[in-house]
């Protein structure tokens, strides 16, 4: 044991893994595309706020209050674009449209609408809904209410109510896109995917092809091998996520505060990210000896660890359960961290607790896996 | 690292390795000298490669003692991987590599340095005639090209013993003579003790001093080439199949086939002949074909011809040999070595790479 770890062996381990990889343009290729076209499908397809919904209206009243609710409706759809209108003479064609899927929703104004609003009897309009489409029809029945409130409100006062309180929005950022939001959830699946293809894969591969055993009947010890790993793991991961950062910067057009801290910080937690789910996949695949298990086990554990880590939807919103597993989840703390250090700038103190989480998950999962690797056959 | 015979490279005692029920490395006890070839004959799944992996240090054996260069292998694996080279039956060089990485990675994993490196890289890349392939990648070259290389590998640092195991399987006939030329060259030059498996008769016989046919795990004989086939009764063997003329006369008569046992009986009353032994045929049941161990093969054919004509026999084809190790083998264990047993499939993921056992 005097030579527990030598740099010559675990360098020439290294450097066989580099050049392997570097000779397969493809795996490159397929771990920097797949995250930056998940930002750009994800991205441009959830967009935060609904818009362009289609709804239609029929009208039944020529009263002053139709007329209103329709000029509200237009500027619905003309202003923050919410909606997409389509005018109906015939009340059973609006809901045939709605039930086909041509519309997601109707507005029905009754004859008598007016003559309603002004008397003060309970005024009515109908709104019809696809409530299978539960997003959509949540959206629309929030813009529509919101747009009929106060209807027979004439005049707007330009002093302000002194007995109403205000909202005074401050927003302590900068305004940031959807697309750009998720920015950090790409960089993290990159890393994902970089530790899919390197590392743990190799061994995989080497196991498979039986080019272990070449290396196995050598002086190179346990640690070296491990170390060996993970190291060209580490730098190839670390780069692919630094591409698909630097793809996803240009792409939503996302201003990084901060600025060389930001870098370095947000590279500090790529490397611990990276090393603690390598460690984690040498732990996983420590015994399999086939590629295909890698493939299943890959694509169910992206989907276990992507989507509760907050890269696309608030953790804080999940169920107990999820929420629970968010906690335990690495993921969820190297999204925080990049999130905390893109959007907002270097903060210590913000990201205190996800370099302690990501530190002893790395080093935990180091050591189990140096411990479970198998030396032998 | 207590050092059992000094003249000893390797030695094993009472060595076992047990996969649950099936013992694919049973009591094995035999010593190799230092700088002899020694070769571990025998069937696929006669427990040669779980043999060599173990001295190898590739995998623990569950009871019983082996030393490497004196070293207790089971206490000091790491040590003994320095002093060895190993030549696997897998292809294991990297084939995303070129044959100068390959060589290069591998002899810094024994840390030899830079300069004795790069020497001994293109002596051996010209010794086994890649010098001008050295940088293409592994990828490009054919299985002799490889298995040279392989075996320029496992000599990268200088190893005292090199283990090969099954060193030209799947090779061509002439691939496979380049190979033995090479390990006869390496042998000789660098003072080399070589342990081999295979379940060729004719590279047991042309590369090793001493053979231990191997079967089920067990060492069933172990001794020269030479002694092994003095072993086995008489020096030339007879292959004759005959057929009784009365079969020939009506084939539709398949009742009265001559009685096999008589004619054995009858065969060894003749003092030239040592053994007599049947040969299963199954193209026609109406002929017989025997090997007959005998003490002088010419004299005996025109003896023999002659007497199954006297018996009512029709000689349709006879033929001598020298004895070989094939011989020795199925004396020794019944059956040929080339019936193979089947390979593994994993039910849940399929073929993949079969793994070996043996």
């Amino acid at each position: 044991m005097g030579n527990f770890f030598s740099f010559t062996h675990i360098l020439a381990f290294v450097e066989r893994d580099l050049r392997k990889f570097m000779r397969n343009p493809l795996s490159i290729l397929s771990n920097v595309l797949l995250p930056i076209v998940y930002l750009l499908v994800i991205g441009n397809s959830f967009q935060g706020t609904l818009k362009k919904l289609p709804l239609g209206v029929v009208n039944q009243d020529q009263g002053p209050f139709s007329k209103k609710v329709l000029n509200r409706l237009n500027a619905l759809e003309s202003g923050p674009n919410t909606i997409h209108l389509s005018l109906y003479s015939d009340a059973k064609d609006a809901e045939n449209a709605v039930r086909e899927g041509g519309l997601k929703g109707a507005v029905m104004i009754p004859p008598h609408f007016s003559k309603d609003v002004s008397r003060g009897t309970m005024p009515e309009i109908g709104l019809i809904l696809d409530n299978t489409d539960a997003v959509s029809a949540a959206a629309l029945e929030q813009a529509i209410g919101e747009a009929f409130s106060y209807l027979h409100v004439d005049t707007i006062s330009i002093r302000p109510d002194r007995e109403q309180p205000q909202l005074r929005l401050l927003e302590l950022y900068r305004k940031l896109d959807y697309d750009a939001s998720i920015v950090p959830g790409a960089v993290v699946m990159a890393i994902f995917m970089g530790t899919m293809t390197t590392g743990a894969f190799n061994l995989v591969m080497d196991r498979f092809l039986g080019v272990h055993e070449s290396y196995l009947s050598t002086p190179l010890t346990k640690g070296e091998l491990v170390l060996g790993i993970l190291i060209s793991g580490v730098l190839v991961t670390t780069l692919v996520a630094l591409v698909v950062l630097g793809a996803g910067v240009l792409l939503t057009g996302l201003q990084v505060a901060g600025g060389l801290s930001s870098f370095l910080a947000a590279l500090l937690i790529i490397i611990l990210t990276a090393t603690g789910l390598l460690s984690m996949m040498c732990i996983f695949l420590a015994r399999v000896d086939h590629p295909r298990i890698v493939g299943l086990f890959g694509g169910f554990l992206n989907i276990i660890f992507f989507f509760p880590s907050g890269a696309v939807y608030p953790v804080e919103s999940f169920p107990d359960w999820l929420h629970a597993f968010s906690r335990i989840n690495p993921e969820s703390y190297a999204v925080h961290a990049l999130k905390t250090i893109l959007f907002k700038g270097m903060s210590w103190p913000a990201l205190k607790e996800d370099l302690l989480f990501l530190s002893g998950f790395m080093i935990l999962m180091m050591l189990i896996s140096t411990r479970i690797y198998k030396r032998t056959l | 690292m207590e050092k059992i015979t000094p003249a000893s490279a390797v030695s094993v005692q009472n060595l076992v390795k047990q996969y649950g029920n099936l013992s694919a490395v049973d009591h094995m006890s035999f010593d190799v000298s230092a700088g002899t070839c020694f070769g571990s004959l025998g069937p696929n799944g006669a427990g040669k490669t779980t043999l060599i992996r173990i001295l190898s240090g590739l995998i623990k054996p569950s009871s019983g003692q082996a030393w490497v260069k004196g070293i207790d292998i089971s206490k000091y694996p790491e040590i003994v991987r320095r002093h060895i080279g190993v030549v696997s039956q897998a292809m294991t060089t990297d084939l995303d590599l070129t044959g100068r990485e390959n060589l290069d990675i591998y002899a810094r994993y024994f840390n030899t340095e830079k300069k004795m490196r790069t020497r001994r890289i293109v002596e051996l890349l010209e010794r086994i005639g890649l010098t001008d392939r050295a940088d293409d990648l592994v990828a490009t070259y054919s299985g002799g090209m490889r298995r040279r290389l392989e075996i320029a590998r496992g000599l990268i640092h200088r190893p005292s013993i090199l283990f090969l195991d099954e060193p030209t399987i799947g090779l061509d006939p002439q691939s496979r003579r380049v190979v033995w030329e090479l390990l006869q060259e390496f042998r000789q030059d660098e003072e080399l003790t070589i342990f081999l498996t295979t379940h060729y008769m004719d590279e047991a016989d042309i590369l090793c001093e001493q053979i231990a046919i191997i079967d089920h795990g067990k060492v069933v004989v172990l001794d020269t080439p030479e002694g092994l086939k003095k072993n086995i009764p008489g020096e030339n063997i007879i292959d004759v199949t005959i057929e009784h003329k009365k079969e020939i006369l009506s084939t539709e008569n398949q009742t009265e086939l001559p009685h096999i046992d008589m004619l054995t009986s009858k065969l060894s009353g003749f003092t030239f002949v040592q053994d007599v032994s049947q040969k299963k045929l199954e193209t026609r049941s109406s002929l017989i074909a025997l090997q007959i161990y005998v003490t002088n093969g010419v004299a005996s054919i025109p003896v023999l011809m002659n007497q199954f004509q006297t018996w009512g026999y029709q000689v349709h084809t006879i033929g001598l040999k020298q004895a070989s190790l094939e011989d020795v083998f199925i004396h020794y264990t019944g059956k040929s070595i080339r019936k193979e047993e089947g390979q593994k499939v994993n039910f849940f993921i399929g073929a993949g790479v079969p793994r070996k056992m043996g």
